[in-house]
């Protein structure tokens, strides 16, 4: 993707959002059961490329002010470039609308309780710690991106920003 | 809500040696450090880490209620994490309850938990605490620039994060000027479970998108009438040097290895 100063300044304007809304609602945009509402912005790929360094930036700067710190900044800006990187190249398909709750969940769930120093507690061969903290961390990712994401979407197409 | 008053990131301006410290030393120090913690086995490692970073919050002349605050947000977690480990750890019985069992190692192990923990937040928050975000991405672009060589966009990146930490206060104060619009229109954002406060997000994130879009144009057309072409030919106004300063890390970075190798 070749960025032009224009693409350049819409993406640090997508990163700065994201922060300023995770800013916004602080106590439930951290930590293993997080809603992000900013997450919602996870499908933006589909209609700006930009979208994929903006989320990138956006996901560093909130997880550095964040207060698991340089392990969140590290992995949870890994987990946001691939999910936004597998969403841009599976745009309006479920796979593209998947991704982010997926790999969030995996990534950033997987790696919570390790951080926290969570023993494994496993039963039946299950290890409930890290599933759990995956399946937590999906479930808000995912009220974040069906809930508010696609009409997110929908809307900023309705605008008509979105090819300007 | 009183957003306007938030104040972004947790910068903490003054004249330590640590303040002073060049960006790259801090985050290099940084990494070897949390690094560290994850290697360390024995609860005397902890203790010498925990000297060391003490020793540091010493230095930086950051008052100890700033870094207590920081990890205010995850309490319940470490409170968690540490029941967690008490009752399902084996070992030597203290007590039960009911059909669960604490026993003396999970507290032991609970508590080393709970203690790398906070010194995990101790030592990354030295580093917010001590530089400006605006510093720290001066710093980052540095350190990723021998990645340019393969393509990667580091100065592009680094405007954008310059850019982006520019636009947050503006736009958090927009956010606050919108809801208010929208809550004269009959909005509501404080009643309700947790799912239908998100989705009143929307008739904010919208209105946000909108203006941020037009500002971030504005700016682009003002970067291209003052020829901005990309890093290249780039000058500063201030320049990252290291001082003798620098040379504090490494004592941190030689103890904390170690540390993790012998404890």
């Amino acid at each position: 993707m070749k960025l032009d100063t224009r693409k350049l300044t819409r993406a640090a304007a997508i990163a700065a959002i994201y922060v300023a809304s995770c800013l916004a609602l602080a106590p439930i945009s951290y930590g293993s059961i997080q809603v992000r509402v900013a997450e919602a912005m996870t499908l933006l790929p589909m209609i700006w490329p930009e979208a994929v360094p903006g989320l990138a930036i956006g996901a560093l700067i909130a997880n550095l002010l964040g207060p698991v710190g340089a392990v969140d900044v590290i992995f949870g800006t890994i987990a946001t470039i691939i999910a936004a990187l597998v969403t841009l190249k599976y745009k309006w398909k479920t796979t593209g609308y998947a991704a982010p709750i997926v790999l969030n969940g995996i990534i950033v769930g997987g790696y919570l309780p390790f951080v926290y120093g969570m023993p494994e507690v496993t039963l039946w061969g299950f290890n409930l710690t890290v599933e759990a903290s995956m399946l937590a961390v999906a479930a808000g990712e995912a009220v974040a991106v069906l809930l508010l994401g696609i009409p997110l979407l929908n809307l900023l197409k309705k605008v008509g920003i979105e090819r300007k | 809500m009183k957003m306007s008053s938030l104040a972004i990131g947790q910068y903490i301006p003054g004249s330590s040696p640590l303040h002073k410290m060049d960006p790259r030393s801090k985050i290099l120090a940084m990494a070897t450090v949390v690094t560290c913690l994850f290697l360390i086995k024995s609860g005397w490692g902890y203790l010498a880490m925990a000297a060391m970073l003490l020793a540091g919050i010493l230095v930086s002349k950051i008052g100890l209620k700033f870094i207590i605050k920081s990890m205010r947000s995850l309490l319940v977690i470490m409170a968690f994490t540490f029941l967690l480990h008490v009752f399902m750890t084996e070992g030597t019985v203290i007590f039960k309850l009911g059909p669960l069992t604490a026993t003396y190692e999970g507290m032991r192990q609970g508590a080393l938990m709970v203690i790398r923990l906070v010194l995990l937040i101790i030592a990354t928050s030295l580093v917010t605490l001590t530089t400006s975000p605006l510093t720290l991405t001066d710093g980052l672009e540095k350190l990723l620039k021998p990645l340019s060589a393969i393509g990667f966009p580091a100065h592009e990146l680094a405007m954008m994060m310059t850019i982006a930490l520019r636009f947050i206060p503006t736009l958090v104060e927009e956010t606050d000027k919108i809801m208010k619009a929208q809550m004269a229109r009959g909005a509501d954002f404080s009643s309700g479970n947790l799912i239908k406060r998100a989705k009143a997000m929307l008739p904010v994130l919208i209105p946000l998108f909108v203006s941020a879009f037009r500002r971030a144009d504005e700016l682009a057309l003002a970067m291209e009438a003052r020829c901005y072409r990309g890093g290249k030919g780039r000058t500063r106004l201030r320049n990252l040097a290291f001082t003798l300063n620098d040379l504090l890390i490494l004592p941190i970075v030689a103890a904390s290895i170690t540390v993790a190798v012998l404890a």
